[in-house]
């Protein structure tokens, strides 16, 4: 008893460490049941974060626009988005050309899916460097729900985790959690695409005898049923073989700037009505 | 609990900074840890019962702000609160660059602490390179930072609270 009472501090972090390995061991096993904290945290801190953000935005703009470089940036920045807009036609046109060759012997087509795009504003992003994550200011009460796709106009970012009531969580394809249906375009080669941190993300089980080759653009499968087919992710830089040489594995430069991000689209393949009627 | 609030003010304040302006200045996604530079001052300042609670109450509010397990930064800021507290025993920690170095060195504690359990958690293979240049950065920028947070405390006028073992 004297013992713990000389050495309380020493002995209240050790039961408070054992408590944290607890939770760290029920909160891996039961990874989409976020805790509550996480919910409040989200919900008490996103007006904050969207405030600065837009405080930080605001400056920023100012400096770059006005002072820095007075119509040069504009006249960049308008470029850049027309270069990135038809970037993404070209690859969605190839995309389309590829499709529209394997459908043509086909007599009749399926009904687009209702598809909603909602836009989103990136309102903070991840605290820490483990995890690859951002803050947007969409909730619950805009229809938000985990496991829709977040994409942007170059190509897919990421995906919803964590869903709070005017803010959401979503985890970045470069998260080490992260896993996409993917194929390569030019060989529809077929693989998932994992997340590398820095290093951007992996396409893995690839079968060692299909075709794939370096400057390759790699899309959506649509397999996993959460991106619809055909957004770009990336481009492979680089090709190993992978388990015993068994299979390949290439790396993939993701075609978004992730750490730019200011604004995304939350794709919502069965909206609320769709939902509700299953 | 005037400690308490005061503490709990900047802990919010800086959050929002590291999940918002200080990425405009970070380089790539690492971003000073105010979080940890709170923890190191609990472990100079407040040894107490009341001190690892707040060590432990910052790693668990990083975790829910963060994309990370609960638990994980938790554990981490446990382990440099311990670390601190024993090393101010022992050592003559009083003046800012030799904290500046004690912050340094808390922040690659906490990464080890977080890549050990990341790594029994989740496979890190072939990453080891960006994360260990990431570590370097992070308790660099964290070291930066930590004058000021240091300064901005002690104006505050927290007494320190030791309690006598």
């Amino acid at each position: 008893m004297d013992f713990l009472r000389r050495h309380r501090v020493l002995v209240s972090a050790a039961v408070l460490l054992l408590m944290s390995l607890s939770l760290l061991s029920i909160s891996v096993r039961s990874k989409p049941n976020r805790d509550p904290l996480a919910e409040f945290v989200l919900l008490v801190f996103s007006p904050l974060q969207g405030a600065t953000e837009w405080v930080r935005r605001g400056l920023s703009n100012a400096w770059f626009g006005y002072v820095y470089l007075v119509g040069a940036r504009a006249e960049n920045e308008h470029l850049r988005e027309r270069v990135s807009g038809l970037e993404a036609d070209v690859v969605r046109l190839g995309e389309l050309e590829q499709t529209n060759a394997r459908l043509t012997d086909l007599l009749r087509f399926r009904p687009a899916l209702p598809i909603e795009v909602r836009g989103a504003r990136v309102v903070a992003r991840d605290p820490q460097h483990w995890f690859r994550s951002l803050v947007i200011d969409l909730g619950r009460q805009d229809g938000l729900r985990p496991g829709l796709a977040v994409l942007a106009p170059k190509g897919a970012v990421g995906r919803v985790v964590e869903v709070g009531r005017a803010a959401s969580r979503i985890m970045l394809l470069t998260d080490n959690d992260s896993g996409i249906a993917a194929i390569v375009q030019r060989s529809r080669a077929e693989g998932i695409v994992q997340g590398a941190r820095d290093q951007g993300c992996r396409m893995n089980y690839l079968r060692r005898d299909v075709d794939v080759s370096v400057g390759d653009k790699v899309v959506t499968s649509g397999l996993d049923g959460i991106f619809p087919k055909g957004i770009l992710i990336g481009e492979i830089t680089e090709i190993s073989l992978e388990h015993r040489d068994l299979l390949l594995s290439a790396r993939v430069e993701p075609s978004v700037r992730l750490a730019d991000l200011e604004e995304v689209m939350v794709v919502d393949p069965q909206p609320p009505g769709e939902v509700e009627e299953e | 609990m005037r400690s308490a609030l005061v503490i709990a003010l900047v802990a919010s304040v800086g959050l929002l900074l590291q999940s918002t302006v200080f990425h405009e200045f970070g380089l790539g996604a690492v971003v000073p840890d105010v979080l940890l530079v709170l923890c190191v001052y609990l472990g100079l300042n407040q040894q107490s019962v009341a001190g690892s609670f707040g060590a432990f109450l910052l790693g668990y509010l990083q975790d829910a702000a963060s994309g990370s397990p609960a638990g994980l930064n938790a554990c981490g800021m446990l382990v440099v609160f311990v670390i601190v507290y024993l090393t101010c025993r022992r050592l003559w920690v009083d003046n800012v660059v030799s904290k500046v170095v004690l912050v340094f060195l808390a922040s690659l504690i906490k990464a080890a602490v977080v890549v050990v359990l990341l790594a029994s958690l989740v496979s890190l293979s072939g990453e080891w390179s960006s994360i260990s240049a990431d570590l370097l950065k992070q308790a660099t920028l964290s070291s930066a930072v930590a004058p000021a947070v240091f300064w901005l405390l002690a104006i505050t006028g927290i007494p320190p609270h030791r309690e006598s073992d």
